[in-house]
Protein backbone atom coordinates (compact mmCIF):
# COMPACT_ATOMS: atom_id res chain seq x y z
CA UNK A 1 0.00 0.00 0.00
CA UNK A 2 1.17 3.36 -0.49
CA UNK A 3 1.79 5.71 2.31
CA UNK A 4 -1.08 7.89 1.52
CA UNK A 5 -3.96 5.68 0.60
CA UNK A 6 -7.07 6.97 0.05
CA UNK A 7 -9.90 4.62 -1.28
CA UNK A 8 -12.44 6.63 -3.72
CA UNK A 9 -15.47 4.31 -4.18
CA UNK A 10 -18.50 5.41 -5.30
CA UNK A 11 -20.98 4.44 -3.35
CA UNK A 12 -21.73 2.24 0.46
CA UNK A 13 -22.06 -0.84 -2.09
CA UNK A 14 -19.70 0.06 -4.44
CA UNK A 15 -20.64 -1.72 -7.07
CA UNK A 16 -21.33 0.98 -9.54
CA UNK A 17 -19.57 2.91 -11.72
CA UNK A 18 -18.45 6.23 -10.55
CA UNK A 19 -20.59 9.25 -11.45
CA UNK A 20 -20.22 12.68 -10.64
CA UNK A 21 -16.91 14.13 -12.30
CA UNK A 22 -14.09 14.01 -9.49
CA UNK A 23 -11.05 16.22 -10.66
CA UNK A 24 -7.96 13.56 -10.24
CA UNK A 25 -4.47 14.15 -11.17
CA UNK A 26 -3.70 12.36 -14.25
CA UNK A 27 -0.87 10.09 -12.50
CA UNK A 28 -3.85 8.55 -10.48
CA UNK A 29 -6.02 7.73 -13.27
CA UNK A 30 -4.43 4.72 -13.64
CA UNK A 31 -5.83 3.32 -10.66
CA UNK A 32 -9.34 3.41 -11.14
CA UNK A 33 -9.99 -0.30 -11.21
CA UNK A 34 -14.05 -0.78 -11.45
CA UNK A 35 -14.99 2.05 -10.46
CA UNK A 36 -12.47 1.78 -7.60
CA UNK A 37 -10.42 5.23 -7.64
CA UNK A 38 -7.02 4.22 -5.09
CA UNK A 39 -4.31 7.92 -4.97
CA UNK A 40 -1.30 9.09 -3.59
CA UNK A 41 0.35 12.02 -2.45
CA UNK A 42 -1.77 14.54 -4.88
CA UNK A 43 -4.67 16.43 -2.92
CA UNK A 44 -7.61 15.10 -3.67
CA UNK A 45 -10.16 17.67 -5.29
CA UNK A 46 -13.78 17.67 -5.77
CA UNK A 47 -15.70 20.58 -8.48
CA UNK A 48 -19.23 20.38 -9.29
CA UNK A 49 -20.20 22.82 -11.48
CA UNK A 50 -23.64 24.98 -11.68
CA UNK A 51 -26.39 23.18 -11.06
CA UNK A 52 -24.81 19.75 -11.15
CA UNK A 53 -26.01 16.89 -8.45
CA UNK A 54 -24.26 14.23 -7.24
CA UNK A 55 -26.46 11.18 -8.23
CA UNK A 56 -24.89 8.94 -5.67
CA UNK A 57 -22.85 9.46 -2.57
CA UNK A 58 -19.25 9.79 -3.02
CA UNK A 59 -17.50 7.70 0.07
CA UNK A 60 -13.63 8.42 0.67
CA UNK A 61 -12.21 6.02 2.56
CA UNK A 62 -8.49 6.98 4.32
CA UNK A 63 -7.18 3.63 5.61
CA UNK A 64 -3.79 3.71 7.32
CA UNK A 65 -1.50 0.75 8.52
CA UNK A 66 1.46 -0.80 9.43
CA UNK A 67 3.43 0.10 5.88
CA UNK A 68 2.76 3.70 6.62
CA UNK A 69 3.36 4.48 10.05
CA UNK A 70 3.48 7.94 11.86
CA UNK A 71 3.18 11.21 10.13
CA UNK A 72 0.56 11.98 7.57
CA UNK A 73 -0.78 15.19 6.17
CA UNK A 74 -3.05 16.11 3.25
CA UNK A 75 -5.57 17.88 1.97
CA UNK A 76 -9.05 17.39 0.37
CA UNK A 77 -11.17 20.63 -1.20
CA UNK A 78 -14.45 20.56 -2.35
CA UNK A 79 -16.56 23.21 -4.25
CA UNK A 80 -20.25 22.88 -4.78
CA UNK A 81 -20.48 25.38 -7.15
CA UNK A 82 -23.93 27.61 -6.99
CA UNK A 83 -27.18 25.44 -6.81
CA UNK A 84 -25.11 22.53 -7.31
CA UNK A 85 -25.72 19.69 -4.59
CA UNK A 86 -24.09 16.14 -3.33
CA UNK A 87 -23.32 13.92 -0.60
CA UNK A 88 -20.19 12.97 1.05
CA UNK A 89 -19.35 10.26 3.40
CA UNK A 90 -15.63 10.09 4.43
CA UNK A 91 -14.55 8.09 7.13
CA UNK A 92 -10.55 7.15 8.45
CA UNK A 93 -9.41 4.11 9.52
CA UNK A 94 -6.75 2.49 10.78
CA UNK A 95 -6.04 -1.20 10.38
CA UNK A 96 -3.58 -1.62 12.99
CA UNK A 97 -2.71 -0.85 16.74
CA UNK A 98 0.49 1.10 15.81
CA UNK A 99 1.34 4.90 16.27
CA UNK A 100 0.02 7.21 13.83
CA UNK A 101 -0.40 10.99 13.44
CA UNK A 102 -3.12 12.18 10.63
CA UNK A 103 -3.41 15.89 9.84
CA UNK A 104 -6.35 16.20 7.73
CA UNK A 105 -7.83 19.32 6.11
CA UNK A 106 -10.63 19.42 4.36
CA UNK A 107 -11.56 22.88 2.80
CA UNK A 108 -15.50 22.90 2.45
CA UNK A 109 -17.06 25.75 -0.03
CA UNK A 110 -20.15 25.60 -1.14
CA UNK A 111 -21.82 28.53 -3.93
CA UNK A 112 -25.39 30.62 -3.93
CA UNK A 113 -27.56 27.61 -3.46
CA UNK A 114 -25.35 24.86 -3.13
CA UNK A 115 -26.60 22.11 -1.18
CA UNK A 116 -24.16 19.46 0.83
CA UNK A 117 -24.10 16.83 3.49
CA UNK A 118 -20.91 15.45 4.54
CA UNK A 119 -20.46 12.53 6.90
CA UNK A 120 -17.15 12.39 8.67
CA UNK A 121 -16.27 9.67 10.80
CA UNK A 122 -13.06 8.09 12.18
CA UNK A 123 -12.67 4.69 13.97
CA UNK A 124 -9.01 4.65 14.83
CA UNK A 125 -7.01 2.06 17.39
CA UNK A 126 -5.98 3.65 20.52
CA UNK A 127 -2.31 5.06 19.68
CA UNK A 128 -3.68 6.99 16.56
CA UNK A 129 -4.20 10.83 16.43
CA UNK A 130 -6.12 12.38 14.16
CA UNK A 131 -6.16 16.42 13.89
CA UNK A 132 -9.00 17.06 11.06
CA UNK A 133 -9.45 21.09 10.45
CA UNK A 134 -12.71 21.85 8.22
CA UNK A 135 -12.24 25.36 6.78
CA UNK A 136 -16.10 25.65 5.42
CA UNK A 137 -17.60 29.00 3.85
CA UNK A 138 -21.18 29.28 2.95
CA UNK A 139 -22.80 31.44 -0.11
CA UNK A 140 -25.94 33.51 -0.25
CA UNK A 141 -28.70 30.73 0.53
CA UNK A 142 -26.54 27.58 0.52
CA UNK A 143 -27.53 24.86 3.16
CA UNK A 144 -24.72 22.32 4.87
CA UNK A 145 -25.33 19.19 7.11
CA UNK A 146 -22.33 17.55 8.25
CA UNK A 147 -22.27 14.85 10.97
CA UNK A 148 -19.00 14.24 12.77
CA UNK A 149 -19.03 10.69 14.34
CA UNK A 150 -15.84 10.09 16.21
CA UNK A 151 -16.71 6.35 17.07
CA UNK A 152 -12.65 5.06 17.79
CA UNK A 153 -9.62 6.71 19.06
CA UNK A 154 -6.31 7.36 20.73
CA UNK A 155 -6.82 11.37 19.88
CA UNK A 156 -9.04 12.75 18.09
CA UNK A 157 -9.40 16.52 17.49
CA UNK A 158 -11.82 18.41 15.45
CA UNK A 159 -11.61 21.55 14.71
CA UNK A 160 -14.33 23.30 12.47
CA UNK A 161 -14.81 26.86 10.95
CA UNK A 162 -17.43 27.95 9.23
CA UNK A 163 -18.11 31.21 7.47
CA UNK A 164 -21.86 32.00 7.01
CA UNK A 165 -20.80 34.73 3.85
CA UNK A 166 -24.15 35.62 2.57
CA UNK A 167 -27.96 35.90 3.63
CA UNK A 168 -29.73 33.22 3.97
CA UNK A 169 -27.19 30.41 4.50
CA UNK A 170 -28.30 27.37 6.39
CA UNK A 171 -25.46 25.59 8.48
CA UNK A 172 -26.41 22.23 10.51
CA UNK A 173 -23.47 20.72 12.83
CA UNK A 174 -23.61 17.57 14.83
CA UNK A 175 -21.14 15.18 16.21
CA UNK A 176 -21.50 12.35 18.70
CA UNK A 177 -18.24 11.18 19.96
CA UNK A 178 -17.49 8.01 22.76
CA UNK A 179 -14.03 7.77 24.67
CA UNK A 180 -13.16 4.85 26.98
CA UNK A 181 -9.46 4.21 28.38
CA UNK A 182 -7.24 6.90 27.66
CA UNK A 183 -8.96 8.37 24.51
CA UNK A 184 -9.06 12.10 24.38
CA UNK A 185 -12.05 13.81 21.73
CA UNK A 186 -11.88 17.71 21.10
CA UNK A 187 -14.63 19.50 18.75
CA UNK A 188 -13.77 22.79 18.37
CA UNK A 189 -16.57 24.87 16.77
CA UNK A 190 -15.85 28.41 15.56
CA UNK A 191 -19.19 29.57 13.45
CA UNK A 192 -19.28 33.25 12.64
CA UNK A 193 -22.53 34.68 11.12
CA UNK A 194 -21.01 37.71 9.23
CA UNK A 195 -23.99 38.76 7.24
CA UNK A 196 -27.78 38.99 8.17
CA UNK A 197 -30.59 36.04 8.11
CA UNK A 198 -28.28 33.22 8.49
CA UNK A 199 -29.24 29.99 10.52
CA UNK A 200 -27.10 28.03 12.12
CA UNK A 201 -27.01 25.03 14.68
CA UNK A 202 -24.71 22.80 16.56
CA UNK A 203 -25.47 19.39 18.35
CA UNK A 204 -22.20 17.69 19.93
CA UNK A 205 -23.10 14.77 22.30
CA UNK A 206 -20.72 12.68 24.25
CA UNK A 207 -20.79 9.51 25.55
CA UNK A 208 -17.58 8.94 28.34
CA UNK A 209 -15.89 5.52 29.66
CA UNK A 210 -13.17 4.88 31.71
CA UNK A 211 -10.86 7.72 32.09
CA UNK A 212 -11.72 9.12 28.59
CA UNK A 213 -11.57 13.21 28.55
CA UNK A 214 -13.11 14.81 25.97
CA UNK A 215 -13.36 18.80 25.28
CA UNK A 216 -16.17 20.47 23.44
CA UNK A 217 -15.61 24.34 22.34
CA UNK A 218 -18.47 26.31 20.76
CA UNK A 219 -17.55 29.17 19.27
CA UNK A 220 -20.46 31.22 17.79
CA UNK A 221 -19.66 35.15 16.30
CA UNK A 222 -22.59 37.25 15.12
CA UNK A 223 -20.76 40.00 13.08
CA UNK A 224 -22.24 43.87 14.05
CA UNK A 225 -25.00 43.88 11.28
CA UNK A 226 -25.51 40.00 11.19
CA UNK A 227 -29.23 40.94 12.14
CA UNK A 228 -31.96 38.36 12.35
CA UNK A 229 -29.27 35.95 12.70
CA UNK A 230 -30.36 32.16 14.73
CA UNK A 231 -27.66 30.28 16.30
CA UNK A 232 -28.17 27.40 18.10
CA UNK A 233 -25.98 25.34 20.24
CA UNK A 234 -26.11 22.11 22.42
CA UNK A 235 -23.38 20.05 23.96
CA UNK A 236 -24.57 16.68 26.27
CA UNK A 237 -22.23 14.65 28.09
CA UNK A 238 -22.74 11.23 29.45
CA UNK A 239 -20.45 9.89 31.85
CA UNK A 240 -20.50 6.33 32.20
CA UNK A 241 -17.69 6.81 34.79
CA UNK A 242 -16.33 8.14 37.86
CA UNK A 243 -12.69 8.94 36.09
CA UNK A 244 -14.32 10.73 32.69
CA UNK A 245 -14.71 13.75 31.82
CA UNK A 246 -16.05 16.27 30.21
CA UNK A 247 -14.86 20.01 29.33
CA UNK A 248 -17.68 21.94 28.30
CA UNK A 249 -17.07 25.62 26.63
CA UNK A 250 -19.47 28.07 24.67
CA UNK A 251 -18.77 30.85 24.08
CA UNK A 252 -21.29 33.24 22.31
CA UNK A 253 -19.91 36.94 21.10
CA UNK A 254 -23.18 38.85 19.37
CA UNK A 255 -22.72 42.18 18.20
CA UNK A 256 -25.90 42.28 16.76
CA UNK A 257 -29.33 42.97 18.61
CA UNK A 258 -32.18 41.25 16.72
CA UNK A 259 -30.87 37.65 17.13
CA UNK A 260 -32.13 34.43 18.37
CA UNK A 261 -29.07 32.22 20.08
CA UNK A 262 -28.99 29.94 22.51
CA UNK A 263 -26.37 27.76 24.10
CA UNK A 264 -26.84 25.09 26.91
CA UNK A 265 -24.36 22.33 28.14
CA UNK A 266 -24.90 19.20 30.26
CA UNK A 267 -23.03 16.28 31.95
CA UNK A 268 -25.13 14.19 33.47
CA UNK A 269 -25.18 10.43 34.18
CA UNK A 270 -27.49 7.51 33.39
CA UNK A 271 -31.21 8.40 34.69
CA UNK A 272 -31.73 5.50 37.59
CA UNK A 273 -35.36 5.80 36.71
CA UNK A 274 -35.57 4.99 33.93
CA UNK A 275 -32.80 1.90 34.59
CA UNK A 276 -35.31 0.41 37.28
CA UNK A 277 -38.25 1.02 34.77
CA UNK A 278 -37.17 -1.22 31.75
CA UNK A 279 -35.76 -3.84 34.43
CA UNK A 280 -39.11 -4.14 35.72
CA UNK A 281 -40.13 -5.11 32.07
CA UNK A 282 -37.16 -7.54 32.33
CA UNK A 283 -34.83 -6.02 30.43
CA UNK A 284 -31.42 -6.83 31.69
CA UNK A 285 -29.72 -3.78 33.84
CA UNK A 286 -26.82 -3.96 31.03
CA UNK A 287 -28.90 -3.80 28.13
CA UNK A 288 -31.33 -1.35 29.75
CA UNK A 289 -28.11 0.91 30.11
CA UNK A 290 -27.57 0.63 26.08
CA UNK A 291 -30.79 1.14 25.31
CA UNK A 292 -30.60 4.67 27.23
CA UNK A 293 -26.75 5.28 25.53
CA UNK A 294 -28.62 4.46 22.26
CA UNK A 295 -31.21 6.62 22.90
CA UNK A 296 -28.51 9.18 24.02
CA UNK A 297 -26.49 9.25 20.47
CA UNK A 298 -30.04 8.93 18.60
CA UNK A 299 -30.53 12.05 18.44
CA UNK A 300 -27.02 12.79 16.53
CA UNK A 301 -27.78 10.16 14.09
CA UNK A 302 -30.89 11.18 13.30
CA UNK A 303 -29.35 14.00 11.74
CA UNK A 304 -28.26 11.65 8.92
CA UNK A 305 -30.62 12.02 6.12
CA UNK A 306 -29.75 8.54 4.20
CA UNK A 307 -31.12 5.62 5.95
CA UNK A 308 -29.08 3.50 4.98
CA UNK A 309 -26.37 5.35 6.12
CA UNK A 310 -27.91 6.04 9.49
CA UNK A 311 -28.67 1.87 9.73
CA UNK A 312 -25.33 1.24 9.32
CA UNK A 313 -24.03 4.01 11.47
CA UNK A 314 -26.51 2.96 14.57
CA UNK A 315 -24.87 -0.55 14.11
CA UNK A 316 -21.32 0.79 14.68
CA UNK A 317 -22.41 2.78 17.31
CA UNK A 318 -24.28 -0.14 19.30
CA UNK A 319 -20.78 -2.39 18.60
CA UNK A 320 -19.02 0.36 19.56
CA UNK A 321 -21.14 1.01 23.14
CA UNK A 322 -20.68 -2.91 23.27
CA UNK A 323 -17.11 -2.96 23.85
CA UNK A 324 -16.39 -4.01 20.27
CA UNK A 325 -13.64 -2.53 18.03
CA UNK A 326 -16.27 -1.90 15.63
CA UNK A 327 -15.62 -2.24 12.12
CA UNK A 328 -17.50 -1.45 8.82
CA UNK A 329 -18.54 -4.70 7.43
CA UNK A 330 -19.90 -4.72 4.80
CA UNK A 331 -18.64 -1.73 3.59
CA UNK A 332 -16.10 -2.36 0.99
CA UNK A 333 -13.83 -5.29 0.10
CA UNK A 334 -10.54 -3.40 0.70
CA UNK A 335 -11.59 -1.64 4.18
CA UNK A 336 -11.61 -3.31 7.50
CA UNK B 1 -48.46 -16.57 45.28
CA UNK B 2 -46.77 -14.33 47.40
CA UNK B 3 -46.15 -14.07 51.33
CA UNK B 4 -44.61 -11.24 52.99
CA UNK B 5 -43.48 -11.95 56.57
CA UNK B 6 -42.87 -8.97 58.82
CA UNK B 7 -40.83 -6.70 56.11
CA UNK B 8 -38.70 -3.88 57.38
CA UNK B 9 -37.64 -1.42 54.64
CA UNK B 10 -35.86 1.33 54.80
CA UNK B 11 -34.17 4.19 52.45
CA UNK B 12 -30.68 5.43 54.33
CA UNK B 13 -31.52 5.90 57.99
CA UNK B 14 -35.31 5.92 57.39
CA UNK B 15 -37.31 2.97 57.77
CA UNK B 16 -40.79 3.23 55.86
CA UNK B 17 -41.84 -0.47 56.18
CA UNK B 18 -42.33 -1.55 59.79
CA UNK B 19 -43.58 -4.97 59.84
CA UNK B 20 -45.75 -5.84 57.07
CA UNK B 21 -47.72 -9.16 56.52
CA UNK B 22 -49.75 -10.46 53.40
CA UNK B 23 -50.54 -13.10 52.22
CA UNK B 24 -51.87 -13.18 48.49
CA UNK B 25 -53.22 -16.59 46.79
CA UNK B 26 -53.51 -17.10 42.95
CA UNK B 27 -56.85 -15.29 41.69
CA UNK B 28 -56.88 -12.91 44.11
CA UNK B 29 -57.23 -9.27 44.01
CA UNK B 30 -56.14 -7.34 47.14
CA UNK B 31 -56.17 -3.21 46.93
CA UNK B 32 -53.96 -1.46 49.69
CA UNK B 33 -55.13 1.97 51.11
CA UNK B 34 -54.09 4.30 53.14
CA UNK B 35 -53.11 8.01 53.56
CA UNK B 36 -50.30 9.90 51.92
CA UNK B 37 -46.83 8.84 53.35
CA UNK B 38 -48.36 5.74 55.03
CA UNK B 39 -45.89 3.48 52.63
CA UNK B 40 -47.85 2.06 49.84
CA UNK B 41 -45.49 2.92 46.91
CA UNK B 42 -42.94 1.96 48.90
CA UNK B 43 -43.88 -1.64 49.44
CA UNK B 44 -45.07 -1.55 45.91
CA UNK B 45 -41.12 -1.01 44.56
CA UNK B 46 -39.94 -3.35 47.08
CA UNK B 47 -41.51 -5.81 46.20
CA UNK B 48 -40.24 -5.27 42.63
CA UNK B 49 -37.01 -5.27 43.49
CA UNK B 50 -35.98 -1.62 43.63
CA UNK B 51 -32.39 -0.85 44.89
CA UNK B 52 -32.66 2.49 46.38
CA UNK B 53 -34.68 0.62 49.25
CA UNK B 54 -32.50 -1.88 51.92
CA UNK B 55 -34.70 -4.77 53.04
CA UNK B 56 -33.51 -5.30 56.95
CA UNK B 57 -35.63 -8.06 57.50
CA UNK B 58 -38.31 -10.56 56.68
CA UNK B 59 -39.24 -12.35 53.58
CA UNK B 60 -40.95 -11.83 50.46
CA UNK B 61 -41.40 -15.38 49.29
CA UNK B 62 -42.82 -15.43 45.82
CA UNK B 63 -43.53 -19.15 44.67
CA UNK B 64 -42.05 -21.05 47.07
CA UNK B 65 -38.53 -19.05 47.16
CA UNK B 66 -37.42 -15.84 49.06
CA UNK B 67 -36.98 -13.13 46.02
CA UNK B 68 -35.19 -10.64 48.43
CA UNK B 69 -32.01 -10.64 47.10
CA UNK B 70 -33.09 -10.85 43.36
CA UNK B 71 -32.87 -8.12 40.83
CA UNK B 72 -35.98 -6.08 39.26
CA UNK B 73 -35.08 -8.18 35.98
CA UNK B 74 -35.53 -11.65 37.18
CA UNK B 75 -37.93 -10.92 39.50
CA UNK B 76 -39.93 -10.29 36.54
CA UNK B 77 -38.87 -12.69 34.38
CA UNK B 78 -40.56 -14.16 37.75
CA UNK B 79 -43.97 -13.54 36.95
CA UNK B 80 -43.82 -10.34 38.78
CA UNK B 81 -45.12 -6.48 37.02
CA UNK B 82 -45.02 -3.68 38.70
CA UNK B 83 -47.49 -0.49 37.14
CA UNK B 84 -45.54 2.94 37.98
CA UNK B 85 -47.48 5.62 39.64
CA UNK B 86 -45.39 7.73 37.65
CA UNK B 87 -44.48 6.46 34.23
CA UNK B 88 -41.02 7.00 33.07
CA UNK B 89 -40.58 8.74 29.94
CA UNK B 90 -37.61 7.28 27.83
CA UNK B 91 -36.86 9.64 24.74
CA UNK B 92 -35.07 7.99 22.53
CA UNK B 93 -36.48 4.74 22.80
CA UNK B 94 -39.63 3.82 21.12
CA UNK B 95 -42.51 2.64 22.30
CA UNK B 96 -42.66 -0.72 20.31
CA UNK B 97 -38.26 -1.08 20.38
CA UNK B 98 -38.71 -0.78 24.55
CA UNK B 99 -41.50 -3.71 24.45
CA UNK B 100 -39.85 -5.45 21.75
CA UNK B 101 -36.60 -6.15 23.68
CA UNK B 102 -38.75 -6.56 27.15
CA UNK B 103 -41.17 -9.20 25.81
CA UNK B 104 -37.71 -11.05 23.75
CA UNK B 105 -35.96 -11.05 26.92
CA UNK B 106 -38.98 -12.87 28.72
CA UNK B 107 -38.61 -14.87 26.20
CA UNK B 108 -34.75 -15.46 26.46
CA UNK B 109 -34.85 -16.27 29.49
CA UNK B 110 -38.39 -19.14 29.16
CA UNK B 111 -35.75 -20.84 26.80
CA UNK B 112 -37.89 -19.67 23.51
CA UNK B 113 -37.51 -17.78 20.69
CA UNK B 114 -37.59 -14.50 19.79
CA UNK B 115 -40.84 -13.61 18.36
CA UNK B 116 -40.89 -12.66 14.37
CA UNK B 117 -41.74 -9.23 13.48
CA UNK B 118 -44.58 -10.32 11.83
CA UNK B 119 -45.73 -12.27 15.35
CA UNK B 120 -45.26 -9.41 17.35
CA UNK B 121 -47.09 -7.10 15.46
CA UNK B 122 -50.15 -9.19 15.47
CA UNK B 123 -49.56 -9.90 19.72
CA UNK B 124 -49.13 -6.02 19.86
CA UNK B 125 -52.01 -4.87 18.30
CA UNK B 126 -54.66 -7.66 20.07
CA UNK B 127 -52.80 -6.24 22.98
CA UNK B 128 -53.23 -2.07 22.20
CA UNK B 129 -56.70 -3.44 22.24
CA UNK B 130 -57.60 -4.08 25.61
CA UNK B 131 -56.11 -0.24 26.49
CA UNK B 132 -57.95 1.22 22.99
CA UNK B 133 -54.44 2.16 22.33
CA UNK B 134 -53.90 3.10 18.56
CA UNK B 135 -51.04 2.58 16.48
CA UNK B 136 -49.60 5.85 16.04
CA UNK B 137 -48.41 5.31 19.99
CA UNK B 138 -45.83 2.77 19.11
CA UNK B 139 -43.36 4.84 17.66
CA UNK B 140 -43.08 7.96 19.86
CA UNK B 141 -40.63 7.59 22.47
CA UNK B 142 -41.91 5.52 25.40
CA UNK B 143 -44.07 8.32 27.53
CA UNK B 144 -42.75 10.91 25.93
CA UNK B 145 -45.50 13.74 25.48
CA UNK B 146 -48.02 10.97 26.46
CA UNK B 147 -50.96 12.65 28.68
CA UNK B 148 -51.58 10.84 32.04
CA UNK B 149 -54.23 9.03 30.75
CA UNK B 150 -52.15 7.39 27.93
CA UNK B 151 -49.19 6.86 30.08
CA UNK B 152 -51.32 4.40 32.14
CA UNK B 153 -52.93 2.72 29.28
CA UNK B 154 -49.20 2.23 28.13
CA UNK B 155 -48.69 0.46 31.95
CA UNK B 156 -51.74 -1.84 31.38
CA UNK B 157 -50.26 -2.80 27.76
CA UNK B 158 -47.68 -3.41 28.63
CA UNK B 159 -48.75 -5.44 31.50
CA UNK B 160 -50.52 -7.18 28.82
CA UNK B 161 -47.77 -8.27 26.39
CA UNK B 162 -45.44 -9.31 29.64
CA UNK B 163 -48.38 -11.59 30.86
CA UNK B 164 -47.41 -11.54 34.40
CA UNK B 165 -48.46 -13.44 37.50
CA UNK B 166 -48.73 -10.90 40.01
CA UNK B 167 -49.09 -7.36 39.02
CA UNK B 168 -48.91 -4.52 41.47
CA UNK B 169 -50.65 -1.70 40.07
CA UNK B 170 -49.03 1.69 42.16
CA UNK B 171 -52.11 4.17 42.14
CA UNK B 172 -52.90 3.59 38.10
CA UNK B 173 -56.26 5.64 38.84
CA UNK B 174 -54.47 8.96 39.25
CA UNK B 175 -55.10 11.17 37.28
CA UNK B 176 -57.49 9.43 35.41
CA UNK B 177 -60.61 10.62 34.12
CA UNK B 178 -63.65 8.62 34.10
CA UNK B 179 -63.35 7.36 30.23
CA UNK B 180 -59.53 6.59 31.10
CA UNK B 181 -60.43 5.13 34.51
CA UNK B 182 -62.72 2.79 32.45
CA UNK B 183 -60.37 1.77 30.05
CA UNK B 184 -57.70 0.91 32.45
CA UNK B 185 -60.03 -1.08 34.53
CA UNK B 186 -61.32 -2.91 31.72
CA UNK B 187 -58.11 -3.91 30.43
CA UNK B 188 -57.02 -5.09 34.05
CA UNK B 189 -60.28 -6.97 34.01
CA UNK B 190 -59.86 -8.52 30.92
CA UNK B 191 -56.07 -9.92 32.23
CA UNK B 192 -57.65 -11.46 35.48
CA UNK B 193 -57.40 -15.45 35.64
CA UNK B 194 -57.47 -17.96 38.13
CA UNK B 195 -53.63 -18.47 37.94
CA UNK B 196 -52.44 -14.53 38.62
CA UNK B 197 -52.90 -12.10 41.06
CA UNK B 198 -53.16 -8.32 41.69
CA UNK B 199 -52.63 -5.94 43.94
CA UNK B 200 -54.03 -2.69 43.49
CA UNK B 201 -52.49 0.66 45.37
CA UNK B 202 -55.03 3.31 45.58
CA UNK B 203 -56.25 6.45 46.88
CA UNK B 204 -59.86 6.39 46.38
CA UNK B 205 -62.61 4.05 46.40
CA UNK B 206 -63.52 4.81 42.20
CA UNK B 207 -61.38 2.53 41.20
CA UNK B 208 -62.29 -0.45 43.46
CA UNK B 209 -65.86 -0.12 41.55
CA UNK B 210 -64.58 -0.96 39.01
CA UNK B 211 -61.66 -3.43 39.80
CA UNK B 212 -63.46 -5.25 42.56
CA UNK B 213 -61.08 -6.88 45.53
CA UNK B 214 -60.97 -9.62 47.32
CA UNK B 215 -59.74 -7.98 50.15
CA UNK B 216 -58.61 -4.46 51.06
CA UNK B 217 -55.51 -3.63 53.52
CA UNK B 218 -55.00 -0.37 55.23
CA UNK B 219 -51.61 0.82 55.28
CA UNK B 220 -50.05 3.36 57.80
CA UNK B 221 -46.90 4.20 59.21
CA UNK B 222 -45.32 1.25 57.41
CA UNK B 223 -47.66 -1.50 58.62
CA UNK B 224 -50.64 -3.02 57.91
CA UNK B 225 -53.42 -2.06 60.79
CA UNK B 226 -56.49 -3.52 59.29
CA UNK B 227 -57.94 -5.88 56.57
CA UNK B 228 -61.23 -6.25 55.14
CA UNK B 229 -63.46 -7.08 52.40
CA UNK B 230 -64.18 -4.57 49.38
CA UNK B 231 -67.10 -2.79 51.67
CA UNK B 232 -64.24 -1.21 53.62
CA UNK B 233 -63.80 1.19 50.77
CA UNK B 234 -66.97 2.69 50.73
CA UNK B 235 -66.75 3.29 54.78
CA UNK B 236 -62.66 4.42 53.89
CA UNK B 237 -64.73 7.12 51.62
CA UNK B 238 -66.75 8.18 53.92
CA UNK B 239 -65.31 8.32 57.24
CA UNK B 240 -61.55 8.23 56.09
CA UNK B 241 -58.95 7.03 57.80
CA UNK B 242 -58.51 8.73 61.55
CA UNK B 243 -61.37 5.90 63.11
CA UNK B 244 -59.14 2.90 61.80
CA UNK B 245 -55.69 5.08 63.08
CA UNK B 246 -57.76 5.49 66.17
CA UNK B 247 -58.76 1.83 66.86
Amino acid sequence: MDANQFIYVPDLSAEDEFRCRVLLPDNLQQYIINGNVRGGKTPFELNLGRGERMEKSLQIIGVRNAACKGELSFEETFRFGPGSSGRIISCSHTLTPDEFSTRERMVINLEEGANAEFFVMQNEHNKARHDLRCDISLAEGASLRMVFISLHGGEINNEINVDLNGPHADCDLSGLYLTDTGQKMSNSVQLRHLVPDCHSNQLFKGILNDDGVSKFYGGILVAPDAQHTEAFQANHNLLLSDSSRAYSKPQLEIYADDVKCSHGATVGRLDEEELFYMRTRGITADEARLLQQMAFAYEVLERITSSELRERVLSLVEGRLRGDFASCKGCTKNCC
Amino acid sequence: MLTIKDLHASVGEKEILKGINLQVNAGEVHAIMGPNGSGKSTLASVIAGRETFTVTSGEIIYKGRDITSLSPEERSWAGIFLGFQYPIEIPGVTNVNFIKTAVNEQRKQKGLPALSAAEFLKLMREKMAYVEMDSSFSGRGVNVGFSGGEKKRNEIFQMAMLEPELSILDETDSGLDVDALRIVATGVNKMRTPQNATIVITHYQRLLDYIVPDFIHVLYKGRIIHTAGKELALEIEKRGYDWLINE
